[in-house]
């Protein structure tokens, strides 16, 4: 029997065994069989400066697990990126097992009233926090998380809370590596995004003195395309604003008749000829307004620059150079908004690979780089959704269109809550977080490391130190750093790895990526 | 001293700190919809006693237990008695009619849209009021922590603004580890933080300062220093945290605390009963933080709210419903106190059991209430008042004393 077929069995009798008993740990199990275990041997990157590999590593992904460097070394970085960036081609079996779980997100937006707003708000964010942890679609999934703040949902706003789990599925997953075009399309359509922007409510009825309602039409242009800056007008607005009209979702269930999807409303349709961005859009268009002024907006030169910009931000630099930008523009507009086009410019290029340890890691990256570096076992419990509160980001809670911030001084100012989950990790307190820390530790000493690359520094007196260090970081410690943990290596007790272990993840060059 | 070092690094000139930056506003939230009517009864309104025939608070003189005079009108509580101090030398202040023009009656949205600081005729506005004034503040104004709310979620009204905490002990403002190692682990946090010339760096930096001023306050020994006598209960030890936290000069802006259980439908008592208890745990805690903050240099005010009033009249089952207006409370060296600004708002009750909501009016927008604070505790300017309240132009109500130094 072939090892793939022994593995499909397998996981079909365990599937259904979970399924019957609902146990954590019994999920936990079939995962480490699945390949999250922790490998017998550990190559860390120990140069002095970040490993090109790891940095690959640590900007395409949440954060390497152990393991994820040897694989990507032995496929080659363009390999290695041209599957990320190709999902389909990934067996994520054990995520699904750990992350699918959750039966409120499966339902469509007129069915999801049957939950409690507290339930669907837990289970999308134990979902998403699952999935960012344990998906092997890496890339996949931060994009995910991008376009969930490029087109933010605020689950606080009216009943946003039931109406995000099918924009989650059926706008942000569905399009997240496609075409940025069919994204918009299906993002201004969108349940949550028409009650949360308010053009569920956007009308112009013959015979009444209706103003169009401009919310979305202006957070489209301002936020989702043209960028601030883009160089539309307040007539742009509106005229978008008219091309929206008509398009509502039923969110009060007053009819009978199809309440999981949006609809046109023919008579609450400005129907007349519009001016845009200076095409013509003309008369008695209905529906195909929308599909027009998506057309318009997403093709617009200013929305490659915005788009660019805002990814070369997350991915690149805060401030990114502006070939880089540009050239990532002219591919958005040469390929007509193909998403993966557009990140394998990026991460191929040389300010990219220039930009090792530029990035604040923001508070969901911050902790799930540290669960992944660990190979820890969680399934997203209270105190770990607590702790992502503590640090400012609780996901799907940004009270405002533009999402959780990508600068760094929004989120410095809860650094105390990061050193303390970094030492509860290392210390194994953190309730419902469980991590073979030993494993790794014994792991990395096993590993022979790379050639002429595992030169230890002069000095350096700890290895199993200098080794976590690498594992973390993708490099060994400045000469600064050796200093400032010198006391440390001197000690003796039970505690000191621990100790070691959550000083490098509260240390600066954890806090980056 | 890394404490003089941080604040070096912070200010880009000489400049002593913004003005306004000495002064910390607390805002204790009564959940429910207290019934003010009880706390401040007006004894001077004789349809006071006629709708409450079991629940009015009896008129000053009669009796032990009955309300303590202010003047013709109205009266304090007797489980006020540990604030009438603060009434009569004027440190104490209270607004008549407060309230937000939702006639729903429902504490999940009047609660929201309280703390929101929004209103539905007006143009929308994002988060709470609290978070939206924290953001008009430059980072260099920001300390490591601006803002902070006792208990375990953050309220609505902190939404949106930067590094806004929650914990529900000081002793959660502190780095974890076994005491031994500690003093390793700071040390090695200050140098390694201390290596980074950048805005990480720094905040590091300051993080560490913060514990260390945080360290300084433990429980312990701060018993003999502790001026005030905060009695026993938890909204008295969430006021100690703040007056702590204050006094530990960290920069702390905005600090939130909840009381909860105002809701009293049934048998609300009049002066027994679960809402005097409440009465008497709200004025001991701020008599005793009132107290405790004389020896503090820094100015602390506090502000006293709930999402509605109660019903004028008594229900069938001795307590009250729903009702509008509520008489908000200020507290602080600066407050125009001893006095009830604003009319009194009494609705005319036509029908004994009327339909609808029947309290006591809305006379001063909630809103307006909240920006004159801003203006005043933070020396807010104009600009950031409207960022904070867009399209409200509030007038000033003289719930201040001394010159206003917000620019008009």
């Amino acid at each position: 029997m072939s090892p793939s077929r022994r593995r499909a069995i397998q996981t079909s009798l365990a599937t259904g065994a979970a399924a019957v008993a609902g146990c954590d740990g019994l999920v936990s199990e079939l995962g480490r069989q699945l390949g999250e275990a922790v490998p017998a041997s550990l190559l860390a990157a120990s140069g002095r400066t970040i490993d090109p590999d790891f940095h690959l590593l640590s900007r395409a992904t949440y954060g390497p697990r152990p393991g994820d460097l040897a694989r990507l070394r032995r496929q080659g970085p363009r390999a290695w990126l041209e599957d990320q960036l190709h999902p389909e081609r990934i067996d994520d079996t054990a995520c699904d097992l750990r992350a699918e779980r959750f039966e409120s997100l499966g339902f469509a937006p007129g069915d999801a009233y049957a939950f409690r707003r507290s339930v669907l708000r837990d289970e999308l964010v134990r979902h998403a926090l699952l999935r960012a942890i344990y998906s092997r679609r890496q890339l996949f999934e931060l994009l995910v998380g991008f376009w969930s703040d490029h087109l933010n949902i605020d689950l606080g706003k009216g009943d946003c809370v039931f109406l995000k789990p099918a924009d989650d599925r059926e706008v942000i997953r569905r399009h997240a590596l496609g075409r940025f075009a069919e994204l918009i399309r299906a993002s201004a359509t969108s349940p949550a995004m028409l009650v949360y922007l308010d053009n569920a409510a956007n009308k112009v009825r013959r015979g009444h003195a209706d103003k169009p309602n401009e919310n979305y039409a202006r957070e489209l242009l301002e936020l989702h395309t043209l960028g601030v800056d883009g160089g539309y007008t307040q007539r742009d607005v509106t005229e978008a604003a008219r091309c929206l009209t008509g398009w509502t979702f039923d969110a009060g269930r007053v009819f009978a008749t199809d309440q999981n999807r949006a609809f046109f409303r023919a008579d609450w349709h400005d129907d007349g000829e519009k001016l845009l961005l200076g095409h013509r859009i003309p008369a008695g268009g209905g529906p195909r307004d929308l599909d027009r002024l998506v057309e318009i907006v997403c093709s617009h030169p200013s929305t490659a620059r915005h788009i660019a910009g805002k990814l070369c931000r997350r991915f690149v630099a805060a401030d990114p150079p502006r070939a880089l930008v540009e050239s990532t523009a002219a591919v958005f507009t040469r390929t007509d908004g193909q998403i993966p086009a557009v990140l394998r410019n990026i991460f191929r290029s040389a300010e990219f690979a220039d930009s090792r340890g530029l990035l604040l890691k923001r508070p969901l990256r911050f902790v799930v780089s540290a669960l992944r570096a660990v190979a820890a076992d969680t399934h997203a419990r209270p105190p770990l959704l607590d702790a992502l509160r503590r640090l400012g980001q609780p996901l799907f809670e940004h009270p405002t269109p533009d999402g959780y911030a990508q600068d760094e001084a929004t989120w410095l100012g809860t650094l105390l809550w990061r050193w303390n989950l970094a030492f509860a990790l290392a210390g194994g307190n953190l309730p419902t977080v469980t991590a073979p820390l030993e494993a790794i530790a014994s792991s990395l000493a096993a590993a022979s490391g790379d050639s002429g690359e595992s030169q230890r520094a002069e000095g350096d007196k700890d290895h199993a130190f200098t080794r976590w260090f690498a594992h973390l970081i993708g490099r060994r410690p400045t000469r600064d750093e050796q200093t400032a943990f010198a006391p440390l290596l001197a000690a003796a007790d039970q505690r000191r790895e621990a100790r070691q272990l959550g000083l490098i993840l509260a240390s600066p060059a954890f806090q980056r990526h | 001293m890394p404490s003089r070092l941080s604040r070096r690094l912070l200010l880009a000139n000489d400049d002593a700190w913004p003005a306004g930056h000495d002064a910390t506003l607390a805002v204790v939230f009564l959940r429910g919809g207290a019934d003010t009517l009880s706390l401040l009864p007006p004894h001077g309104d004789d349809r006071y006693f006629r709708s409450r025939p079991t629940l009015a608070v009896p008129s000053p003189g009669r009796g032990s237990r009955s309300a303590i005079r202010l003047d013709d009108h109205y009266g304090l509580h007797p489980d006020m008695a540990a604030l009438e101090p603060a009434y009569r030398e004027g440190r104490l202040a209270f607004v008549q009619g407060v309230g937000i023009n939702n006639t729903s009656g429902s504490h999940f949205e009047c609660q929201d849209q309280m703390e929101q600081g929004s209103s539905p005729d007006g143009p929308a506005v994002s988060g709470g009021w609290l978070g939206r004034f924290l953001r008009t503040l430059s980072e260099r104004e920001l300390g490591p922590l601006p803002a902070v709310a006792i208990g375990k979620s953050l309220p609505e009204s902190l939404r949106g603004g930067p590094s806004a905490s929650v914990f529900e002990t000081l002793a959660d403002v502190s780095l974890r580890g076994s005491a031994a190692d500690l003093p390793v682990i700071t040390a090695t946090l200050a140098r390694l933080y201390a290596a980074e010339r950048t805005n990480l760096g720094r905040q590091g930096l300051q993080t560490l300062d913060l514990f260390r001023r945080v360290a300084t306050l433990q429980p312990a020994d701060s018993s003999s220093r502790r001026a005030g006598n905060y009695p026993e209960s938890p909204f008295a030890a969430g006021l100690r945290q703040i007056a702590d936290l204050i006094r530990a000069d960290i920069g702390l802006r905005v600090a939130c605390l909840d009381l909860p259980g105002w809701d009293t439908h049934f048998f609300q008592g009049a002066t027994d009963g679960q809402q005097a208890a409440l009465i008497e745990q709200l004025a001991g805690g701020l008599a005793a933080f009132e107290t405790d903050m004389k020896s503090c240099p820094r100015r602390a005010t506090v502000l006293v709210i709930t999402e509605f009033g109660r019903r004028v009249y008594e229900n069938a089952s001795q307590g009250t419903d729903h009702g509008r207006g509520f008489a908000a409370m200020l507290l602080g060296e600066n407050v125009a106190g001893g006095e009830v600004h604003g009319p009194w708002p009494l609705e005319e009750i036509a029908d004994p059991t009327p339909a609808g909501p029947g309290g006591l009016a809305v006379d001063r927008d909630a809103r307006g209430l909240f920006a004159e604070v801003l203006g005043h505790v933070f020396a807010a300017d104009r600009t950031a008042v409207d960022g904070v309240f867009p399209g409200l132009n509030p007038q000033p109500a003289g719930l201040f004393r001394g010159n206003s130094r917000s620019t008009s």
